[in-house]
């Protein structure tokens, strides 16, 4: 691949009458292939199985690796739980982060976490044996976000204002993580990475820019010597940051859904050209809540609404939970190709 | 009077604790009742954060360092209001679902809530569906407050909701419910009584909902 690929390739599609499809799927994976989050997360082999499973099933253009805000931050050593059906989190921590203990973080090899790896090989599977037409994707927590994860996120939402020093010196210790981590995954043979920061969306515009969105500009223009696409993702209502999500200089922004306040309309007109707009089927509403027939009605909706704009790549507004429904997984692609 | 009151409020909107306490402390010496300082100083600088946060003009850190800065008051207050025999007319209880550890939009709600003078008892996060009968049975609230940040964890308000009815207390509480995936159409299947999109829409509607009770 090379920088700016999804866009060149969703123009290529457009002009064709095609869309790039990519929903944010994986969870759903178990349904086909009978395993759970719990194990998939700790099991290279059965995250594949699903992986190859979406695949085979779905076709889409690209293909994410299970999204698991736990993975760096269990890496570097956060306590975390793993229900054996929902997706793993990290519960706040009791006692205040301190500067000093930045020293201990920093011992830590992230490359040497066993689940990490199993991500690693999970890609290097994907890359082996899926179908090298189809994209593959993986995820990588934000430098806010990981803060957060590790500062709990009403402290780092109180950082913001009333300790700066000791959350830029997190962020920048989260953002060289991050930088670590896509280099592995590019290596493993990982073609778009995407950075989720979900934690950012609650800041203000000055905040956003001043804690995520430097870091991450920094990041991707030091990715610049990689061929990797770079998408960056922010589930909620993110209009009011959309104009720094684009100063960052990724290659896509994925957005959430109508639902939450996101009018992809009002992005695709500020985006360039050579950056896509990825989004955004409501998760909830539309895919688990609602019926195929609904599903059908809602991608052919946004696929109008969105008709003009050749940088535009159909997706849901965030990952989907396993409960959603597979009928409506399949009305979802069955939409996007017939409308595209 | 009127001044002090008007900067307290002042503080509060600028998160200032250590100001806000100081000007708190101030107005008592100089013969102001506690409840005279919560409605007219802390419940007025909050309905500001409520009301800017709402317009996407303040955000999540400054409105809980408002909050904060609120709460810090109340400590103060708080004993004062007690000895005088001042309830709130309104109590809320408020938690986030079972396997959902995601609470600082929770947090600020309660926080929010009790800036406009509900008394509010906040059980936290992972709260079973069990444990929210219990609380209703415990503190009998007026308003139950439900959170949920992911899409797993928001199917169990439909089960929460269904164990309330089954004992016999849906008639005894109104429910709102709120978080990331929450949709009004959500609140409504589920048989809620309500739905907010942030925590100064919530004090709205929860005052909607109890005024038509």
């Amino acid at each position: 691949m090379y920088r700016r690929e999804l866009a060149e390739q969703a123009g290529n599609k457009f002009k064709n009458n095609e869309r790039i499809i990519a929903p944010l799927v994986g969870f759903p994976g178990f349904t086909l292939t009978g395993s759970t989050v719990k194990v998939a997360t700790q099991n290279s082999r059965e995250h594949y199985k699903a992986m190859k499973a979406l695949v085979e099933q779905y076709s889409p253009d690209v293909i994410f690796q299970l999204m698991d805000l736990t993975l760096e931050a269990n890496a570097l050593g956060r306590f975390t739980l793993f229900p054996v059906r929902d997706p793993s989190s990290i519960p706040t921590p009791e006692e205040s982060f301190e500067i000093a203990d930045l020293k201990e973080l920093k011992k830590i090899d992230i490359a040497a976490d066993s689940r990490m790896q199993g991500y690693l090989t999970t890609m290097k599977l994907m890359a082996e044996e899926l179908p090298k037409d189809v994209l593959r994707a993986s995820y990588i927590t934000g430098p806010f976000t990981l803060a957060a994860l590790i500062l709990g996120a009403e402290r780092a939402a109180m950082a913001t204002i009333r300790k700066k020093d000791t959350l830029h010196a997190l962020c920048e210790f989260s953002v060289k993580i991050a930088e670590k981590y896509m280099r592995l995954q590019i290596d493993a043979g990982a073609q778009v990475l995407c950075i989720l920061e979900p934690t950012g969306g609650m800041l203000s515009p000055q905040q956003f820019q001043e804690f995520s969105g430097d870091y991450i500009k920094g990041l991707i223009e030091r990715m610049k010597d990689t061929a990797a696409n770079i998408v960056l993702h922010i589930c909620g209502n993110t209009m009011h940051i959309i104009d720094l999500m684009l100063e960052t200089g990724a290659d896509g922004i994925s957005l959430d859904s109508r639902e939450t306040g996101v009018d992809l309309v009002v992005v695709a007109e500020k985006t360039p050209e050579e950056v896509v707009v990825i989004g955004n089927i409501s998760p909830t509403e539309i895919m688990l809540l609602a019926g195929p027939g609904r599903v059908k009605s809602a991608v052919e909706e946004l696929m109008d609404t969105m008709k003009t704009y050749p940088n535009f790549i159909l997706s849901t507004g965030c990952d989907l939970p396993q409960a959603v429904p597979l009928e409506n997984l399949s009305a979802f692609m069955e939409a996007g190709r017939e409308s595209r | 009077m009127k001044e002090l009151f008007e900067s307290i409020a002042g503080q509060i909107v600028a998160g200032d604790s250590d100001k806000v306490v100081s000007l708190t402390r101030e107005a008592l010496e100089k013969g102001a009742t506690a409840e005279e300082i919560l409605n007219q100083g802390l419940v007025s600088g909050m309905d500001v954060v409520g009301e800017r946060f709402a317009a996407m003009d303040m955000f999540i850190p400054e409105v809980l360092v408002a909050a904060m800065a609120m709460t810090d008051a109340l400590e103060i207050l708080r004993p004062l209001l007690t000895a005088a025999g001042i309830k709130s007319d309104n109590r809320l209880v408020i938690g986030t679902m079972e396997g959902d550890l995601h609470d600082i939009g929770q947090r600020l709600v309660g926080m929010i809530f009790e800036g406009a003078a509900f008394e509010v008892i906040n059980l936290g996060a992972d709260i079973k569906p069990q444990a929210f009968v219990e609380a209703i049975k415990k503190h009998k609230p007026n308003l139950l407050g439900m959170s949920a940040m992911l899409t797993t964890t928001m199917l169990k308000m439909d089960e929460t909701i269904k164990l309330i009815e089954s004992e016999g207390l849906r008639d005894t509480v109104k429910i709102m419910v709120g978080g990331a995936p929450i949709s009004p159409d959500y609140a409504e299947k589920i048989g809620a009584d309500g739905y907010a999109p942030n925590a100064a829409t919530a004090v709205k509607k929860a005052r909607e909902l109890l005024a038509s009770v």
